[in-house]
């Protein structure tokens, strides 16, 4: 929080030897891992090697067995992978939820702003059951964004859409990140739309660090691109080695 | 065209009721039904407007239905809060379940003689049973809806920070209405039963009364007029949780296709 360190320098959020055990069993052995400002850095890793434990830890939601999370005291919003709208609130109300009090009337013009920011400006006063699958998830991250975030965990946001609507996800969420220029955390079964959005690309296997490529690919970047494609098999041969 | 089919449904779904009634109403004018078994559709609302026209009918109208309001509020108020204890805290959970679960498969309605000892032919003993019997329904639906409600909409709500009464008014409550709504209909179709039993066994006024009254001077009209009466609060009883479904539910698209 203190503003005399240079921004550049400054990491947004900083984990350093983090640990967590569920009882005997160790899920998350010494990772470190240095997120700049303004970061994205996507994290693969097979199911159960605990890259869900890692998100909710570096937001916070759960405590650490060791090591520790500095997220500079910014903000953390996580979006899951189900929307969890509440059915019985408008889409408004549903985004005015993430401001995390109880709302105003001078809220109403920040709620319709963050609609527009995901494309459902005219949508506000939906009930959530009238959406697709889509629109509910870009509530959902309407909902996370509301409050500007310093910092926006997502755990396979995107899981449960079809391949179509999933790329249109993908470059929205690239859209609001460049824009609002919060630090991204996203975690994510698609090793293409890791590549596609990170900065970075952290492969977990058994709860470390296995792999830590960067993807010096400016953007916007193209789908199809040899240098992302290269990325991609990478990280897979990886993934399979083990 | 489309009027005009539904003009014709509306026909069809008559054609049965009307037919019955006027079959029923020769029957009665041959002969061939004699009025101490059942008297004519036009003598039961001869009976109706004669009955209205002195005031005996709304006299026992109302008394029937502040009956039924009383011990649904009574009983249903309580079920309810029991139904939030039990539902929101452990604690709750584990000093009432138990107890009401094993009381409810005792039918109210066994009680009568026990009430009866206790309270006398006077209105506490209506009005006790009828409570009696809307506060399970209640009480097990609230505590079944504020137990089911989504686990990961309250770990959202806390996640954003929701707390006490707001995550109770914004996610609990809502979560939890359908099911208690499931639960005031049960209840007031036992409220409409148990009144039924308690007014015709021990009172002297009400429509069961009514009814139990006519039968010492054989008025058949007037009993089957008592028993037209129940069956119409029963179905207003019925429109109003409708209602209320269309409109605290209307969210919830299984509900708001009626309109
Ligand atoms: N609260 C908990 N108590 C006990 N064990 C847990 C708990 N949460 C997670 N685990 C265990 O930790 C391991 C990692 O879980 P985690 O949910 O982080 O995996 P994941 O990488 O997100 O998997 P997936 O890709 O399937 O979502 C699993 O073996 C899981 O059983
Ligand atoms: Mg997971």
């Amino acid at each position: 929080m203190d503003g005399a360190g240079s921004e550049a320098a400054s990491s947004a959020v900083e984990v350093t030897g983090l640990s967590k055990a569920f009882g005997a069993r160790n899920v998350l052995h010494d990772i470190n891992l240095a997120i700049p400002k303004g970061g994205f850095v996507s994290i693969v890793g097979r199911s159960g090697c605990g890259k869900s434990t890692l998100l909710r830890l570096l937001v916070g939601l759960d405590a650490p067995s060791s090591g520790r999370v500095d997220a500079g005291g910014a903000q953390a919003r996580l979006v899951f992978q189900e929307p969890r709208l509440l059915p019985w609130a408008s889409v408004g109300a549903n985004v005015a939820v993430g401001l995390g009090r109880a709302p105003t009337a001078s809220d109403a013009a920040v709620v319709q702003e963050t609609l527009s920011l995901v494309g459902l400006a005219d949508r506000a006063k939906a009930w959530p059951s009238t959406l697709s699958g889509g629109q509910r998830q870009r509530v959902a991250l309407a909902r996370a964004l509301v409050s500007h975030p310093g910092f926006l965990a997502l755990d396979e946001p995107f899981g449960a859409l079809d391949a179509l609507t999933r790329l249109d996800m993908q470059s929205l969420l690239e859209t609001v990140w460049r824009r609002q220029g919060f630090t991204a955390v996203l975690v994510t079964h698609d090793v293409a739309e890791a590549v596609a959005l990170g900065d970075r690309v952290v492969l977990i296997d058994d709860g470390r660090i296995a792999l830590d490529v960067p993807v010096a690919v400016e953007r916007p970047r193209m789908h199809g691109d040899p240098r992302l494609a290269a990325i991609e098999a990478q990280v897979l041969q990886r993934l399979f080695q083990a | 065209m489309t009027r005009f089919r539904g003009l014709g449904d509306a026909v069809l779904t008559a054609l049965v009721p009307l037919g019955l009634l006027a079959g029923w109403q020769v029957a009665s004018m041959t002969g061939a039904l004699p009025a101490r078994i059942l008297p004519a559709p036009t003598a039961v609302f001869d009976a109706a407007l004669e009955l209205s026209a002195s005031g005996a009918l709304w006299e026992n109208l109302a008394v029937s239905a502040a009956r039924a309001m009383t011990g649904l509020v009574i009983g249903g108020g309580i079920g309810f809060v029991l139904g939030l204890v039990s539902g929101l805290s452990r604690l709750g959970e584990r000093l009432l379940d138990p107890t009401l679960q094993m009381v409810r498969n005792v039918p109210h309605l066994a009680l009568i003689p026990l009430v009866i000892i206790w309270f006398g032919v006077e209105e506490e003993a209506r009005i006790f049973l009828v409570a009696l019997g809307v506060f399970f329904p209640i009480y097990l639906n609230t505590h079944h809806g504020v137990r089911t409600v989504d686990p990961q909409l309250i770990e959202m709500a806390r996640i954003y920070g929701m707390r006490g009464l707001r995550l109770f008014s914004r996610v609990i409550l809502p979560g939890a209405l359908p099911s208690i709504l499931v639960g005031l209909r049960f209840a007031l179709g036992v409220m409409w039963l148990t009144l039924i039993v308690a007014e015709t066994i021990a009172a002297s006024s009400g429509i069961g009364h009514m009814a139990m009254a006519a039968r010492e001077f054989m008025r058949t009209d007037v009993i089957m007029l008592s028993i037209l009466i129940y069956a119409a609060l029963g179905k207003l009883a019925d429109s109003a949780t409708r209602f209320l479904e269309r409109r605290w539910l209307s969210w919830n698209a299984a509900y708001a296709g009626g309109r």
